[in-house]
């Protein structure tokens, strides 16, 4: 029966401006008063096809059909207006804007000419009420925490008549008790016929909560799921299409000297939230270390530290003795340091320059590669040529804009100029994300061969499968702090490690001191 | 400099400067509408020459200021909007759009001041400030009560009407930006652009508004400087008032009665300047003291950021 | 998308830009025409248009059109200034700082050199080159002040160039009246340059001496080539791209990000300056400039269709350079003022900098190529396959 659905698309094709095809083919659809979720790994395609559902990218092919009716969604505001919302994984809140002022945004309640603040008050307040989801009107948004961020933007899109939900990734930002609680709006809302379309990569939360699931891989539709009929290990196969047990080959770890030694670390970020909070560790030659945990819990701001993109508040960081701190990354570079960047568009690439000219970035000025005030073009198209059949960078030629390749072949240009200038020490911050299964296995496979060869190797991963079968031992960040340090990761469970994650365990200072080999 | 000073502590000279403000101040606080949308227009001067122009043009064939000063702010708005459609539609650099706009006002006023006179007097003329009589300019007010009291009322009454209107729409894009659903939308959209679209508000039309006002208040700008400011329009008048503008939003911190202030200062830096020269300087030298002017506070304005940032992110080089 | 398509892509793009301008210009010539009714109007518009097309090489009259090597000579010649300004502004945009001083900067080479050309006399041949390279380093030094305010303090590099010009005009105007004017004569101008200074004419035919095409056009292109070299054949000036691509990305792979932005203005302002100074030696007799010359505006358009490529300035400044001299016959020959070109500059300047100008057509193209390179995959793996089983 096509009336039970309320949302139908069918055979959504999208190819974005630079040539990437996001979705190809795919159909989803939602029953009235479900709870639906949508699976996928980073670049399935999942945000693509609900961006479309939500009016902010329009197909290139395909039909969308809501209340049995064909519809062409071509803004946010016809999607509101069919009843349908978003809660974005990235607020979509102005910050210097008051809590009422946000909800109100677009449809502010007036008097004459003016906004009518008490009016935008009370409004907040009853729906707040009226759907128990807790929050302060008047507080400014950039002041307040980010669980009730979120439940801000679920009343946001409840106030404007909203009967699709579709919540981004709701709990990757959220405590477990702060998810408990939305688990139970989330029921709440089902209960009064909402549907809600919820994404998210963890199985825990996709059995506890959902009815049905469609499961999305490279652009595809995996196909369509009861929730109760479909197991764990059935869902992740379908996700990354084989175990997620991911058999790395690697000999046991023969680490040696101490390469980077990181002492009491501390940052307090431009919202006062302290980030980093007495981080110390050790990575040693010859040895993957790893650092697990979820994102947002200091990871990103270690790294900053660690390649000069920040300055710590106190604490020292050093390479092979000597101090990384704030000395500028062609210094961190001279040191010895590579980085594979999380932002790799941001960070990583050049994206209208040529792969030759994004491999030589690190070392234009090198002696190799000039012949007095100018480039040696023979040394120069050789390096870029031996790299790209040495990292299987799929291209026309070395010519080519880099910013035209696909996600895994951009990273392999990455991380073909980080791992070539003999580094002694690698931060790998999440190296395979959102790229696909063959450039994946190429660059683990290529870190473990580099660390055997006594590079230090520091891999920071939202992947719990990556983290912790590439990684020879483990830290799991939590909060700013250490909360646990793993020597060996083989007997590793994910139970254990998701409650260290989580915060709900915490190793005693003494073992997690270990990670210092003093 | 005993002269210079008991030449400056006189009405007039308050009075100057107040005169010379009110152009930088329209400009001003449309730089700051547009920023506050996310966006900066450079074209401010560009769209000040083409309002100064057809403002004047209109004044005279019709023999009446007011409705050359309302072509004056519908060619603002209208050159505005072409600047947007360029900029939002077809994505060029908004700051390329600018400069072409610029380019435009400087050669392409003149020519069109050439073309429509040559058609219509039967001589192309290189400036209106033939055509332009008193009686075609924006009538002064006098104030009355105000007008007697001594000091006060040689520095605060008797300016053209635009003068005051200056400073009254600065308080009103006050208003405009933190008390109406318009100014909730600009300011969010220029904050993040996503969650207005998100709820519903549309992007591209705020943006439209935001650069509509800035040549609303161009075209209030033109027609001060060729109907008031001085009489008639002669080419490059505006004379980077438009850029001036700029350096007041930035100084201004954004905000209304910043600017307001900035615009200010630039007034008295180029009313000193004339003082200057009215004692004996050359005007050679007198005349960039307000660009000079502009540069040292953004450089000052500068310096008092950077202390103010709590944490830069550092980098190397910058 | 493949380079091919790029190019088809560029070329349609540009050619297309080109058209709509000439269709504005069309329009504006024909307000602008004289004639009682439409029909003459239009029969002038044509006359005009052919001016402006035809006539910055050929001599239009009764008898035909003839070719003129004089107009030609003299398109040559004023190429001269902007293909300086334009590689500045190239240099400048590329490293992505939108310093528009190249103006001021081309009156202050002027004057720099014209002072040295009037009052320290050098041996001949020694004394221009000396006069263009002062004139180049005293506009590299004043570039220093947008360039270091920037990095060091970042203030909009655009508005306090902007600022510059005007206190560079006014600066030298000031000086010109109070120090270097030779009063004796009528108007502002100096002392007649010396004659060692004179930047010789490149033959002394007469054409080309009427034209005063001088050995500036050679430099000029000397100079476009190593320009070229410095931006793609040099480590400084690959970092002056891959900085104006992206910056952070720069900064992460270790590049002094703050020189190379100061570096790239100081080039600038270096070439701007021995640009207006080339100019100023080698087709004035003395310094009576009292206004900017305008080569700096004309340089950023130069700049934008050349899509900050040295190699291919000197064709977009042939190009301006062409539609200047066609503007000047029209003004000459059909009463349409020679500040259309400013009109039809901006317009073409709008729309090839224009990034959804065609996008439909360019989308199309993206998705052809991507289509194909699926299908391309498509069969490989098809193939890889079956060797496999």
């Amino acid at each position: 029966m096509a009336e039970e659905y309320v949302v139908q698309m069918k055979n959504i094709n999208k190819v974005y401006s630079n040539g990437v095809a996001a979705n190809q083919g795919v159909d989803f659809n939602l029953k009235r008063g479900e709870i639906h979720a949508l699976m996928g790994e980073n670049g399935a395609g999942k945000s693509t096809l609900m961006k479309m559902l939500f009016g902010m990218e329009q197909p290139t092919s395909g039909e969308i059909i809501i209340n049995g009716e064909s519809t062409v969604l071509s803004s946010p505001s016809v999607a509101i207006s069919k009843g349908i919302g978003m809660v974005h994984q990235h607020f979509m809140l102005v910050p210097s804007l008051s809590v009422a002022e946000n909800m109100v945004l677009g449809m502010a309640p007036r008097k004459g000419i003016f906004i009518d603040k008490a009016k935008a008050i009370e409004i907040t307040k009853e729906n707040a009420e009226k759907y128990n989801l807790h929050v302060e009107p008047e507080m400014r948004v950039a002041d307040i925490p980010v669980g009730m961020k979120q439940k801000v933007e679920i009343l946001k899109a409840l106030v404007r008549g909203a009967k699709i939900l579709i919540l981004d990734e709701p709990t990757a930002v959220l405590t477990a008790q702060e998810t408990e609680e939305l688990f139970k709006e989330l029921k709440g809302l089902k209960e009064e016929g909402y549907t809600i379309v919820f994404i998210s990569h963890k199985l825990n939360e996709i059995k506890e909560i959902t009815d049905r699931l469609t499961i999305m891989r490279n652009g595809r539709s995996m196909g369509v799921y009861e929730t109760k009929d479909v197991s764990k290990e059935d869902i992740s196969r379908l996700m990354v299409g084989r175990d997620v047990v991911l058999n790395v080959q690697k000999d046991k770890a023969k680490p040696t000297d101490t390469v980077l030694k990181v002492r009491n670390l501390e940052y307090v970020n431009e919202w006062n939230k302290k980030m980093l909070n007495g981080i110390s560790f050790d990575v040693r030659k010859g040895e993957i270390l790893g650092i697990a945990g979820v994102e947002g819990n200091g990871q990103k701001e270690l790294i900053d530290m660690l390649f000069s993109l920040d300055t710590p508040d106190s604490g020292t960081a050093e390479v092979n003795g000597k101090s990384i701190i704030s000395i500028g990354q062609k210094k961190v570079r001279d040191a010895g340091v590579s980085l594979v960047p999380e932002d790799r568009m941001l960070y990583g690439i050049a994206g209208t320059a040529s792969i030759e000219e994004n491999v030589i970035s690190d070392r234009a000025g090198s002696k190799e590669l000039n012949s007095g005030p100018l480039f040696n073009m023979k040394a120069i198209h050789e390096l870029s040529d031996k790299l790209i059949k040495e990292y299987t960078v799929l291209c026309k030629s070395s010519a080519q804009q880099v910013g035209m390749l696909s996600g895994g072949n951009i990273q392999k240009v990455v991380v073909a100029r980080e791992f070539s200038n003999d580094p002694v020490l690698i931060l790998a911050d999440q190296p395979t994300r959102g790229i696909d299964v063959g450039a994946t296995e190429f660059i683990r496979k290529k870190l473990v061969e580099l660390s055997r060869s006594g590079i230090a190797v520091l891999l920071v991963s939202a992947d719990l499968a990556e983290v912790m079968e590439l990684s020879d031992s483990l830290i799991v960040m939590h909060d700013g702090k250490i909360a646990a340090y793993f020597e060996d990761t083989t007997t590793l469970t994910d139970e254990e490690m998701g409650e260290y994650m989580l915060g709900l365990k915490e190793q005693t200072p003494e073992e997690i001191r270990r990670v210092c080999h003093d | 400099m005993a002269n210079l000073l008991s030449n400056m502590l006189t009405p007039e000279f308050f009075f100057s400067i107040l005169r010379i403000s009110a152009p930088i101040l329209y400009a001003t606080l449309a730089a700051i509408v547009v920023e506050k949308a996310g966006f900066a227009n450079i074209g401010l001067e560009g769209l000040m020459m083409f309002s100064a122009l057809f403002g004047s043009l209109f004044s005279y064939y019709t023999k009446s200021w007011f409705i050359g000063f309302l072509v004056a702010l519908v060619v603002g708005v209208l050159m505005s909007l072409l600047m947007g459609f360029f900029a939002f539609q077809l994505e060029t650099d908004i700051i390329l759009v600018g400069i072409a706009i610029n380019m435009m006002g400087s050669g392409g006023t003149l020519f069109l001041c050439k073309v429509i006179t040559d058609n219509t007097e039967g001589k192309a003329m290189a400036s209106t400030t033939g055509l332009i009589t008193s009686s075609l300019c924006i009538p002064n007010i006098s104030i009355p009560v105000i007008k007697d009291i001594p000091f006060i009322g040689g520095v605060l009454s008797g300016h053209s009407f635009l003068t005051y209107l200056a400073f009254l729409f600065c308080f009103l894009t006050s208003v405009m930006l933190y008390r109406t659903s318009l100014g909730l939308n600009i300011r969010a959209v220029g904050e993040n652009p996503n969650a207005a679209a998100s709820v519903g508000v549309s992007v591209l039309k705020i943006k439209y508004i935001a650069i509509a006002f800035s040549g609303l208040m161009s075209g209030f700008g033109g027609a001060f400087m060729s109907m008031s400011y001085a009489q008639g329009w002669s080419q490059d008048m505006v004379a980077g008032r438009g850029f001036i503008a700029l350096a007041a939003q930035a100084m201004g911190g954004g905000e209304c009665f910043g600017g307001m202030l900035s615009s200010l200062l630039f007034g008295f830096a180029q009313a000193m300047g004339i003082k200057f020269s009215s004692v004996g300087l050359d005007s050679n030298l007198a005349s960039p003291i307000p660009y000079a002017i502009t540069i040292i506070s953004l450089a000052v304005f500068g310096v008092i950021r950077q202390r103010q940032a709590k944490k830069p992110r550092t980098a190397e080089g910058t | 998308m493949t380079k091919k398509r790029q190019l088809i892509f560029s070329l349609v793009r540009g050619l297309l830009a080109i058209f709509i301008a000439l269709v504005v210009a069309m329009f504006l010539i024909f307000i602008s025409s004289e004639g009682d009714n439409a029909a003459e109007k239009l029969a002038a518009t044509g006359e005009a248009l052919k001016q402006l097309l035809v006539g910055p090489l050929f001599r239009l009259n009764a008898a035909g059109i003839s070719f003129e090597g004089k107009r030609l000579a003299d398109i040559l010649a004023a190429m001269i200034p902007t293909t300086f300004t334009g590689l500045a502004v190239c240099i400048m945009f590329a490293a992505n700082q939108f310093n528009l001083g190249a103006e001021g900067g081309a009156m202050l080479g002027a004057f720099s050199a014209a002072v040295i050309a009037i009052y320290y006399p050098l041996p001949k041949g020694v004394h221009p080159i000396v006069a263009v390279l002062f004139g180049g380093l005293v506009t590299a030094i004043v570039m220093l002040i947008p360039a270091l305010l920037k990095v060091k303090l970042d203030v909009s590099e655009m508005v306090c160039s902007l600022m510059l010009n005007y206190i560079i005009m006014y600066i030298i105007k000031y000086l010109m009246n109070n120090y270097y004017a030779d009063k004796s004569k009528g108007q502002i101008q100096t002392y007649p340059f010396l004659n060692s200074s004179k930047i010789a004419m490149l033959s002394s035919d007469s054409v080309i001496s009427a034209a005063k095409l001088t050995w500036g056009f050679v430099i000029a292109i000397i100079a476009v080539v190593i320009c070229w070299l410095f931006m793609y054949r040099s480590r400084f000036g690959y970092q002056i791209r891959m900085i104006g691509i992206n910056q952070d990305f720069a900064k992460y792979s270790g590049m002094k990000v703050g020189f190379i932005i100061v570096l790239s203005q100081l080039i600038g302002g270096f070439l701007s300056g021995a640009g207006g100074a080339i100019e100023m030696l080698g087709r004035y007799p003395t310094f009576s400039w009292s206004a900017l010359p305008g080569y700096g505006w004309t340089g950023i358009t130069i700049a934008i269709l050349a899509g900050n490529n040295p190699l291919f300035v000197p064709f977009a400044a042939f190009f301006m350079a062409y539609l200047q001299k066609g503007c000047d016959m029209m003004a000459t020959y059909a009463n349409v003022p020679t500040q259309l070109i400013d009109i039809v500059q901006g317009v073409i300047f709008l729309f090839f900098a224009a990034e959804r100008f065609l996008a439909k057509y360019r989308q199309s193209l993206v998705v052809k190529t991507a289509q194909e390179e699926i299908a391309q995959k498509a069969a490989q793996n098809k193939e890889g396959g079956q060797a496999n089983g």
